[in-house]
């Protein structure tokens, strides 16, 4: 009896579901969500690379993605399956060889914008057509269980963010905006798509906040570009928005446009707005929040708080509480910023003349790109700090006086960059004060995230294709790799038969990586042809 | 034969996605009245060199199953018929562009997804068959997550291929080439386990294979006592003779309804 039970329990656990619990667990040989935790760490408890034998990392595999030109996508990994996506499609790629088990490409989907990437439910693999429909499939063969449309691409918006899934609730956003629409993140069932809840990111006209636009609010912007994190026990998504539209042009859109370019504490169960924080009120130069809220608990101004962390693209690092919304802290993430001298006690920055976009441009630091941007920043707990890509950068920003046409593409303006440094830092989040510093090669087009582990490594993309191991502690270099083209998307670790790997994304293939082994020979297998 | 099978295998799928990225909005695709009006005009002009039902002939390739790799779209064979193709036999017309859209969309008619042209017959008498005992094509195949998991998905059938391919599929299987992802195997592990099911994919060291139960096992071939693999489809051979013209046209009707781009689960069980 007992051993026929045992036996049951093996089988379970060799062909197991992914449930809530193990997802709130965070990474160890799997890594199930973008982030790797709820609470957006990018951080492995695997150890077996460490700063000490990081020397030995060497690549064990190469998957090519067909007709790949810049991936954004970042892998989860689920039982010895590493599942990554590109524009309109999914591979299932043999975690320890590299070899393909199986593809789901979708290509008559209109519009063919970039994919972050998958999400895994029970023995579900999901994603999201570039043209809004939510997709899940059999984790073991590619077959279709569902597809279902979630948003209309006539009214501005696609979809490009990994979706987020906690307690069976598929978390969607809206892509778009830099030509006119209206933001909004949702809740999906994950058993057949229907939709559960919807939350606009920008008020209809008449609602709470919708005095602080004028008469376009209806294509206001604020699209959820990027997926969020979440807390399992305040039951809370963290989610963060775009910029508003026209991007350039304020004049049309006077007051704060809330809730662009902002963190939305959501209930998981209703979608229901729990508090709003906005960095850049009345946004010009296209600071979209589109960076991580990094959910942890410290102590600040010597209290144990619970946490969000959020370096964010208009140059400041920001810690507020995350149960009440409070403004705790902002520092500087950079070190040229321009357009304002600092962030107030109540969290709103302190503007500097010269900064607006106009016709003839003015210069403005950090760039449109911004001082960070989507790529996933890491907390790693064992160093306590929170390492984030940064971009010293500045540029022009214009304005043109032509009436702004929704879904025209018209962003009201433009904007240059120029030259550019890309720096990873290491803060502390106590005190949000930089710990070191790594200044990459490379000619400021930033696109990699970071990852860290409990070996006391980072991993991490310079910005000129080279991937990366640098030292948690201090940030010295430990090991590089040339993979020949730009990394564009972020690492993430994971585990099988009790190795450890890293892999990335670079702009057309996936790589993994490992501790060197010496190769051992391998017996032509017996393989007989049957009629 | 089986070897250049497997050389071609990685790619017909593509090719064939090629084929349909851009379907034209020109009203005379899948409208039956300019099919017919073209069918007329590719009897007159055309048949001669690709045969009657473009299945190709002496002077001109097949245009259903193309071996050309390029991706054609709507707009591109309007283009080839009006302009030829220099240096080649086809030649250049001179047609009024209706009379060219009507023939673009008869060659659309052969060629297109299945879902995007008028097809003949009873899908939801299809839908039971698919489903049924009789033909048992759901122990195999699954469409939006019901049924087997060891042959091919046909959720998208409709939309990826044209009604003359899935019409070869069912009646001559054999004839179609067995690409890697379907192979049935037998795997014997120096541990002494059997699994049998299907090679996603293999290589003289991996094994990616799923047992009937749909699971997926990562093997390493180190680990493989003994491989075997079928040479020939495990889709039954015997289907012509098994189901009824009528049977077999309504079934088409049915697979031909089977197309992700349509909203919600048209054709699901
Ligand atoms: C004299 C023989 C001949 C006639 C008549 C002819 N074709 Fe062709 N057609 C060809 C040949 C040969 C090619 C292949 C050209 C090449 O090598 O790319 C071709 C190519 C094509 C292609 C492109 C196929 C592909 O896969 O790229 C289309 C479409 C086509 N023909 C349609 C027509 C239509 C419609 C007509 C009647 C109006 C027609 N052809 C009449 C010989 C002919
Ligand atoms: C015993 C399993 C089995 C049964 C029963 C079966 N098939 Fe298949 N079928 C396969 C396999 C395996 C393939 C893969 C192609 C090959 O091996 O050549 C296939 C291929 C196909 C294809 C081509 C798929 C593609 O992607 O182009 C179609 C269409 C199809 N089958 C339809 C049917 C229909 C309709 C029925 C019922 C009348 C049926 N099959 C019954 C195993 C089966």
């Amino acid at each position: 009896m007992k051993r026929a039970l045992f036996s049951l329990l093996l089988a379970a656990t060799a062909f197991a579901q992914v449930r809530n619990e193990d997802i709130v667990k965070g990474p160890g040989a799997d890594w199930l969500t973008y982030a790797g935790t709820y609470s957006g760490w990018r951080y492995s408890p695997l150890n077996q690379i460490t700063a000490a034998n990081a020397k030995n990392v060497v690549p064990k595999w190469v998957y090519h993605v067909p007709g790949a030109r810049g991936l954004r996508s970042s892998p989860i990994v689920y039982q010895g399956v590493l599942y990554i996506t590109n524009t309109n499609s999914v591979y299932a790629i043999d975690a320890r060889s590299g070899r393909l088990v199986w593809q789901y490409a979708d290509p008559r989907a209109k519009e063919g914008g970039v994919n972050r990437g998958a999400a895994i439910w029970a023995d579900k693999i999901y994603f999201t057509t570039s043209d809004n429909y939510l997709v899940a499939l059999d984790r073991f063969t590619g077959s279709l269980i569902f597809n279902r449309k979630f948003a209309d691409v006539e009214k501005g918006t696609t979809s490009t963010s990994a979706p987020v899934i906690a307690k069976g609730k598929v978390i969607v956003g809206s892509a778009g905006g830099d030509g006119g629409m209206r933001g909004f993140i949702m809740a999906l069932s994950a058993d057949n798509g229907d939709e559960l809840w919807k939350t606009y990111t920008v008020p209809a006209k008449g609602e709470k906040g919708s005095e602080t636009w004028g008469d376009l609010i209806e294509w206001g912007g604020g699209a959820a570009w990027l997926s969020g994190t979440y807390d399992a026990d305040l039951n809370t998504l963290y989610w963060t928005t775009g910029n508003p539209w026209p991007d350039y042009n304020g004049s049309v859109r006077q007051g704060d446009n809330l809730y662009t370019c902002a963190l939305l504490a959501l209930d998981l169960d209703t979608g229901k707005m729990k508090w709003h924080f906005q960095f850049t009120p009345h946004d010009t130069h296209d600071w979209d929040a589109q960076s991580w809220p990094v959910l942890i608990d410290t102590q600040i101004m010597g209290k144990p708080r619970k946490v969000v962390l959020h370096a964010n693209r208009n140059g400041f690092f920001y810690a507020l509480d995350r149960v009440t919304g409070e403004f705790l802290r902002a520092t500087q993430l950079i070190d040229k910023i321009t357009w304002a001298k600092g962030i107030d006690d109540k969290g709103r920055p302190i503007l500097l003349p010269n900064s607006e976009p106009t016709a003839t441009g003015n210069w403005v630091c950090p760039s449109v790109k911004g001082a960070t941007n989507w790529m996933g920043q890491s907390y790693n707990p064992g160093t306590g700090l929170l390492y984030v890509l940064t971009l010293e950068q500045c540029g022009m920003y214009f304005r043109s006086s032509q009436n702004p046409e929704p879904m025209k593409h018209f962003s009201g303006g433009g904007a240059t960059e120029e030259g550019g440094q890309v720096v990873l830092r290491a803060l502390d989040p106590k005190t949000g004060k930089r710990v070191w510093e790594y200044p990459m090669t490379g000619a400021g087009r930033m696109w990699t995230g970071t990852v860290s582990t409990a070996g006391g490594v980072i991993f991490s993309g310079d910005d000129d294709g080279h991937f990366v191991a640098l030292d948690a502690k201090n940030g010295k270099n430990l090991w590089h790799f040339n993979v020949g083209e730009l990394l564009t998307a972020s690492p993430v670790v994971y585990s099988v038969d009790g190795k450890q790997y890293v892999a990335i994304a670079s702009a057309s293939a996936v790589f993994s990586f490992g501790l060197f082994e010496p190769a051992s020979g391998v017996e032509p297998p017996v393989i007989q042809m049957k009629k | 034969m089986r070897a250049l099978a497997l050389a071609l295998l990685a790619f017909p799928l593509l090719a064939q996605h090629g084929r349909y990225l851009s379907d034209s909005n020109n009203p005379a695709i899948g409208d039956p009245k300019a099919i017919a009006a073209g069918t007329k005009l590719f009897m007159g002009s055309c048949a001669g060199c690709h045969g009657p039902d473009g299945g190709g002939g002496a002077r001109g390739p097949n245009l259903v199953r193309r071996s050309l790799w390029h991706p054609l779209s709507d707009d591109a064979i309007f283009q080839v018929i009006r302009k030829g193709v220099p240096g080649t036999d086809m030649p250049p017309t001179k047609l009024a562009d209706d009379q060219t859209w009507h023939l673009v969309a008869f060659i659309h008619s052969l060629t297109g997804p299945a879902s995007t042209n008028p097809v003949p017959g009873n899908a939801a008498a299809g839908k039971d068959i698919f489903w049924g005992a009789k033909a048992g094509c759901a122990n195999c195949h699954a469409i939006r997550g019901q049924g087997g998991r060891l042959a091919p998905d046909l959720s998208n059938v409709g939309g990826s291929r044209p009604l003359a391919v899935i019409r070869e599929s069912i009646l001559e299987p054999a004839k179609d080439l067995s690409y890697l992802g379907n192979e049935a195997a037998t795997v014997e592990l120096k541990n002494g386990q059997t699994i049998t099911g299907v090679a996603k994919n293999r290589s003289n060291y991996s094994l990616q294979l799923v047992d009937a139960k749909g699971r997926l096992h990562l093997l390493q071939m180190a680990d493989v006592k003994k491989l075997t693999i079928s040479e020939s489809t495990s889709m039954p051979t015997d289907f012509a003779k098994r189901l009824t013209r009528d049977e077999l046209r309504d079934l088409l009707a049915y697979l031909a309804t089977q197309d992700i781009r349509l909203e919600t689960a048209k054709g699901s069980k």
